[in-house]
């Protein structure tokens, strides 16, 4: 089964996140992006944490079934961005959009009548620091099908193999499912998360400094896992480590305090950016 | 000139890392912030040291003590005659029991088949004989307990009056009035020959008691129809009841026959009498009994009542303030919930007697609440006011540790929940919950550990009565008055006897409350310890 699509589950239940039905997102004709097409469209963003402007201006079009990498150095912003593309924000008391939208395949994730579980639910999220559940591997892998009230025992059989197996796990914890998740390497434990997260089934797979707490061998599986997910997601993802955007991602966007300095294909920003700041973060000068 | 020479003619700089010492007594100011703080924990060991030891002293002498005073009860015959009182007792409880039974009919006559008082009691008058002859037939058991009574209250008279001349004399020899001492005449109560009386009484008992069998099998036969229809059942049961009762006779002959005033109470009597003992009984003129069991079931069942208010009350105020509520509500809910802790538990006592006890005895007398078990209260003070009261102390302790526990639970574990598409209340009940129950656990072990410590509350509120309620009737046994052990030791301890066995017997009561004390805190701690979740 391939991922779901926006559109293609619009029974008016609980399935849609909108009750208005989208509309198809216009090409916007530039010749990068034309390869792809749009999935997210980040337009004029603003954000605020309480009387703080965190992001200024972000326009910013993800392609769809591709990685798109959000870098620079800390507190520019990057991680706010990620998380206001599954509402993770909403959590943080006085926090707000003051400006602009966020479209996915054209719908507004901040109009009122969006479900936050539903979104949630397709813009998946694997965080920093690997958070398994305290319990059982099989139960982290179950436990968004068993909030949707699925209970089938073959169904979730079925699901916790097929999501251990994307994420490169099957192999090492086929034995021992019903082991506690927090007795896994910290590698393991970051791949046990985004079984979890593909479990549900998401569209979007949001990746905030997946391998910043690993190591390197850690880290070249979990790239490697990377490389394999874009086949069927989309995938957003926060690093601070430049190498890794260079080899992961196909899109690459540079973030200085707040601002959008420069997105192009990574190649371009790596080989020969416009942006003379981008130039300098990128061969290491700051940062 | 060699270099060597030139380079050692200079001055060389001084190395000095030597510590400026500022000292007193041969102390540095570091060593002396040392021993003072040093000191003070030490001190806090020490008195804790000091404490235990005491309570433990004055506490151990007990069980000494209670076989003395277990062996008196043997020797002198008390126990011997026990035997027939509770013979007798058990008799008195089969006339209760017809009682009950006049009581119901009454009641029935009146009000189903519409007859007067005076016809219903015209209509028992049969009934009304047979008891007077059933409540008769035990007539002359009753005076030869009496009688005996008499007799072994006698006994024990004449030995502790000799034991307090003893006691005379060894307090003058002490203090050197050697003249005085012996003039106080000591004459060793001979028991054998004192107890001769009551046992010359078996065979007379003996004969009485086959009289007796032959006259309660003839009254079996004589119960009278049931008066109404529907006590049918009731006067079969008593017929069984009467006759398990004659039953019983060649089991107490028996025991009265291996009954031997020399055979010498073990130790261990003296301990089980105290742990398993169902009376607390002092200052009698019969026979003292020192046993913990009514007043630790009053503790107890104070204590379920607390904690079936405080755990859902605190347990729900912890998650709400600290999953749901806004900034504004936890700033004010919080020191709310905190502020009640504040007041002197004398004050929720007073509280207790002249408020809530009189609003729940007269919220007992509405009549759509008669199906409540209990309802109507008897009692004012009673252990369901004393548990309301004692639960109200606990939620602050339970809200406050519970927040705490749930404070712990990673920030992140809430996220990837919510990232999964989870709404808050399946996050707050699959997740958070679930992640500091241990913590919540042993928050209600420490609000357990307050109530059962808590003494003036029960004290004024739990209508200290000594005995164990009345389980029979299920759930109205928590609103019968009960006492309970931090009660017994504050009532108590003011009037007795220093040294004496009911002063011991209150240590050792508080010894009992330590060790409880202490086993809470410890399973606390150890369920904190095993099941805290590593953050990871």
């Amino acid at each position: 089964m391939s991922a779901p699509t926006f559109s293609a589950s619009m029974d008016p239940s609980t399935k849609s996140i909108r009750t208005t039905s989208p509309s198809p997102t216009a090409p916007e004709g530039k010749p990068s992006a034309a390869v792809a097409p749009t999935l997210i469209d980040i337009e004029n963003l603003d954000f605020h944490y309480g009387a703080t402007k965190a992001l200024h201006g972000i326009t910013l079009k993800v392609p769809d079934r591709q990685v798109t990498a959000f870098i620079g150095p800390s507190g520019c912003g990057k991680s706010t961005l990620l998380r206001c593309l599954n509402r993770m924000n909403d959590l943080i008391d006085g926090t707000r959009i003051g400006a602009g939208s966020i479209k996915i395949r054209g719908v507004d994730i901040y109009q009122r009548d969006v479900d936050v579980i539903e979104l949630r639910k397709r813009v998946g999220m694997v965080f920093q620091k690997s958070n398994p559940f305290p319990k059982s591997i099989y139960e982290n892998i179950t436990y968004g099908l068993r909030l949707q009230g699925i209970k089938d025992k073959g169904r979730l059989d079925e699901v916790v193999e097929k999501s251990l197996r994307g994420a490169a796990l099957w192999d090492e914890v086929k034995d021992r499912l019903h082991a506690s998740g927090l007795g896994l390497s910290g590698g393991q434990q970051q791949r046990l998360c985004i079984a979890r997260t593909i479990a549900v089934e998401p569209e979007i797979i949001l990746m905030d400094e997946p391998c910043s707490a690993l190591d390197p061998i850690a880290t070249a599986k979990v790239e490697e896992l990377i490389h394999e997910l874009k086949l069927k997601y989309t995938i957003v993802i926060v690093t601070h480590n430049m190498q890794q955007a260079a080899r992961c991602s196909d899109k690459t966007a540079f973030f200085y305090l707040g601002k959008l300095v420069e997105f192009a294909p990574t190649r371009t920003i790596f080989m020969n950016p416009e942006n003379p700041q981008t130039e300098a973060y990128v061969s290491g000068r700051f940062g | 000139m060699p270099p060597e020479t030139n380079s050692a003619a200079l001055p060389s700089p001084t190395f000095n890392i030597v510590k400026r010492r500022l000292s007193f007594f041969g102390l540095t100011l570091d060593e002396c912030i040392q021993v003072f703080f040093g000191g003070n924990a030490f001190v806090a060991v020490v008195i804790l040291g000091l404490i235990t030891y005491f309570l433990f002293r004055e506490g151990a002498e007990f069980f000494g003590q209670n076989r003395q005073n277990l062996t008196v009860y043997r020797q002198a015959g008390l126990e011997y005659v026990d035997f027939m009182r509770r013979q007798e007792q058990a008799h008195t409880a089969l006339t209760r029991d017809l009682f009950e039974l006049r009581m119901r009919a009454v009641s029935d006559m009146t009000t189903r088949q519409g007859l007067t008082l005076a016809e219903a009691n015209q209509r028992l008058a049969s009934f009304d004989d047979y008891a007077g002859r059933f409540d008769d037939a035990i007539g002359p058991l009753r005076g030869m307990v009496a009688d005996l009574t008499e007799v072994a209250t006698a006994i024990k008279t004449k030995f502790n009056i000799n034991q307090d001349k003893l006691e005379e004399r060894e307090q003058l020899q002490s203090a050197g009035r050697t003249v005085e001492a012996n003039a106080v005449k000591v004459e060793p109560v001979d028991f054998a020959s004192e107890i001769a009386p009551i046992l010359a009484t078996r065979d007379a008992y003996l004969e009485n008691n086959r009289v007796l069998a032959a006259e309660f099998a003839k009254l079996v036969e004589q119960v009278p129809a049931a008066p109404t229809p529907k006590l049918q059942g009731a006067v079969e049961r008593f017929k069984v009841k009467v006759k398990a009762y004659v039953a019983t006779f060649p089991s107490i002959e028996a025991e009265m026959a291996a009954w031997d005033f020399r055979k010498s109470v073990p130790l261990w009597k003296a301990f089980s009498a105290f742990i398993f003992g169902r009376q607390w009984l002092t200052a009698s003129f019969w026979q003292d009994w020192y046993g913990v069991v009514p007043l630790f079931v009053g503790s107890l069942m104070v204590s379920m009542v607390a904690l079936f208010l405080a755990i859902p009350l605190g347990v729900g105020a912890a998650v709400y303030v600290n999953q749901i509520a806004s900034l504004r509500e936890q700033r004010f809910i919080k020191p709310c919930i905190e502020f009640i802790s504040a007041f002197p538990s004398v004050v929720l006592g007073f509280f207790g007697i002249a408020v809530l006890g009189e609003a729940l005895r007269a919220l007992s007398q509405v009549t759509w609440l008669q199906w409540l078990p209990g309802f109507p209260i008897a009692e004012r003070l009673n252990a369901l006011t004393a548990g309301c009261l004692l639960g109200l102390i606990a939620i602050p302790t339970i809200f406050t540790l519970a927040e705490d526990a749930l404070q712990n639970v990673p920030r992140a574990f809430k996220e990837a929940s919510y990232a999964l598409g989870a709404t808050r209340l399946q996050t707050i009940t699959k997740i958070v919950v679930p992640a500091g129950l241990s913590g919540i656990i042993s928050a209600i072990l420490l609000g357990l550990g307050r109530v059962i410590g808590e003494t003036m509350v029960v004290l004024l509120c739990a209508g200290n009565r000594i005995a164990i309620p009345d389980f029979t009737e299920g759930l109205s046994a928590f609103v019968q008055p009960v006492h309970t052990m931090t009660g017994i030791v504050a009532q108590e301890m003011g009037e007795v006897v220093r040294g004496g066995i009911h002063y011991r017997a209150l240590f050792v009561v508080g010894i009992f409350l330590f060790f409880l004390s202490l086993g809470i805190n410890f399973l606390a701690q150890k369920i904190v310890r095993r099941y805290r979740i590593s953050i990871g």
